[in-house]
């Protein structure tokens, strides 16, 4: 992965969140932080600013959904990229609706979600 | 948690019965029977005033007369039973008119039964007391299927949710074994590897296991939807036995895909289809001893209306007994893996359910040299 910023990793269980980081730090020298919910992803991103933001759907307090709105009235430009457990559809459409970059299954092997990140946040972050 | 069959009550008293005649007298002595047995009757004297009142008065039983002026007992039992339908109380037509015909024609309408006039009071009230039994067990019957089928989508939800929030805690555990074995932590002893070796593959079938069962919950539930495009099922084919083939070579055994000479198109479901087909070969690698060799083959009907699409496998064959079990949830037969592979007997069951809602069908034919056959149709349109 050629992108070297800041990414957010929010999810609500922490192995998912030691498991996307494992994946994530091999990915490059990115700098990562990590929240474990909707809210706390907010006050994250307001202070750390990062460019990318991975983002569960289910999650207590502060939906997925509701905190990609908001993350994208902070700023429109944030690159989310939402973490599923089921492709439900609806729940997809409604996050590309929303301005979500992708999405990407937790159960898919990690090979396969690592060449996802590389892909979008590579593909988001080169200037065009 | 099945409640049990409830037993007939001796007590049926509290049951409404609706007599319709247009003789008052026949009305009469009919009402007497009815108090005696302590039913609750209502009486009605026209075929038309029986249908305003079944609606407000709900009766367990009807006793119809046939002949009355305006639409007669014939033509309101058909419809009360074409407004009702199955849930329509019992008929039991009171009728002068016994010859043979008549009662086959009642009993076409729709009637449970005829009693004669002129009554005998004993006669009537024993059919009465029979229907009303009968009557009442179906009540209980469908009370029942309605709690089953309520319980059965209890415990579909159930397994959903279960298997829902199992797989990313299992997903997280294969993942980060995978770490492990690939040193990104620090190296690992030969001991340590063959630990996680372990841990990894006991997730990664547990994984599998999840993901049918959860197939099985979403299917049961109703919520199967193909969505069916113009696809090559001879390229799919060709991906999937080249995957299968990776993991088959752990087996020594090979898949041979003998492609058809031009491409064959059809209207599937791309995701679900890939399902049936990744299901059916590694069924074939998994009871297939090792160093076998596996065809699979896709042939269009003579008449050119199906499309089909086979895999022989050189397994033991489906015992005769068994077959029954094949494509049912959690079947698994007596025939063992030869590999040690895991199964939780749902694979078929799920391809049985996407086949068919394909318009298509899978069967399973032992070969005669040995070996099995799956065979799955599916129309070209």
């Amino acid at each position: 992965m050629n992108f070297a910023g800041k990414i957010l990793l929010v999810d609500d269980e922490a192995h998912i969140r030691k498991y996307v980081s494992l994946i994530i730090k091999q990915l490059g020298k990115t700098t990562l932080f990590e929240a474990a919910n909707g809210e706390d992803a907010i006050a994250a991103f307001q202070r750390e600013r990062p460019q990318v933001v991975l983002l569960d759907v289910n999650m207590p307090k502060l939906g997925g959904i509701e905190t990609l709105k908001r993350l994208k009235a902070i700023d429109p430009d944030c690159i989310v990229i939402m973490l599923t457990s089921l492709t439900n559809r609806e729940t997809v459409e409604q996050a590309l609706e929303h301005g979500a970059a992708h999405y990407i299954r937790k159960d898919t092997p990690k090979e396969e979600i690592a060449a996802a990140l590389t892909e979008t946040i590579d593909s988001a972050t080169s200037p065009s | 948690m099945v409640p049990p069959m409830p037993s007939v009550p001796f007590n049926l008293s509290d049951r409404r019965i609706l007599a319709v005649d247009d003789d008052r007298v026949n009305l009469r002595i009919l009402r007497g029977i009815l108090t005696k047995e302590g039913y609750t009757a209502a009486e009605a004297n026209t075929g038309e005033r029986a249908l305003e009142l079944y609606a407000e008065f709900r009766p367990h039983l009807v006793l119809l007369d046939v002949m009355m002026s305006g639409i007669d007992g014939f033509e309101t039992c058909r419809r009360l039973k074409s407004k009702y339908g199955e849930k329509c109380a019992p008929i039991i037509f009171v009728t002068a008119k016994n010859d043979s015909e008549d009662v086959v024609e009642g009993l076409a309408a729709g009637g449970a039964d005829y009693l004669p006039k002129p009554f005998q009071p004993k006669e009537v009230a024993a059919r009465i007391r029979t229907h009303l039994q009968n009557q009442y067990l179906a009540e209980q019957q469908y009370l029942l299927v309605d709690q089953l089928s309520k319980a059965n989508a209890a415990k579909n939800r159930f397994l959903g949710m279960a298997a829902h929030d199992l797989r990313n805690p299992l997903a997280s555990i294969r993942g980060i074994s995978e770490f492990l074995k690939a040193g990104t932590v620090g190296p690992m002893t030969p001991d340590q590897l063959d630990l996680i070796e372990t841990i990894h593959s006991a997730s990664q079938s547990m994984l599998q296991m999840v993901n049918e069962l959860l197939d099985v919950a979403t299917i049961e539930a109703g919520e199967l939807k193909v969505n069916l495009k113009s696809e090559a099922l001879d390229k799919l084919v060709s991906k999937c036995v080249a995957l299968t083939n990776m993991e088959a070579a752990k087996k020594e055994t090979r898949i041979n895909f003998e492609a058809p000479t031009e491409s064959v198109n059809l209207r599937i479901d791309l995701a679900k289809m890939r399902q049936v087909v990744d299901n059916l070969l590694s069924n074939s690698v998994k009871y297939s001893p090792p160093g076998s060799i596996i065809t699979a083959l896709i042939w269009r009907s003579d008449a050119e209306t199906h499309c089909n699409f086979a895999i022989r496998d050189q397994g033991p064959g489906i015992p005769d007994d068994e077959r029954d079990k094949l494509f049912k949830d959690f079947g698994r037969l007596s025939v063992q893996p030869t590999g040690g592979e895991k199964s939780t007997g749902l694979g078929l069951a799920i391809c049985r359910k996407i086949v068919e809602a394909h318009g298509g069908t899978i069967v399973a034919e032992n070969l005669p040299d040995g070996g099995c056959e799956f065979r799955v149709s599916l129309p070209i349109t």
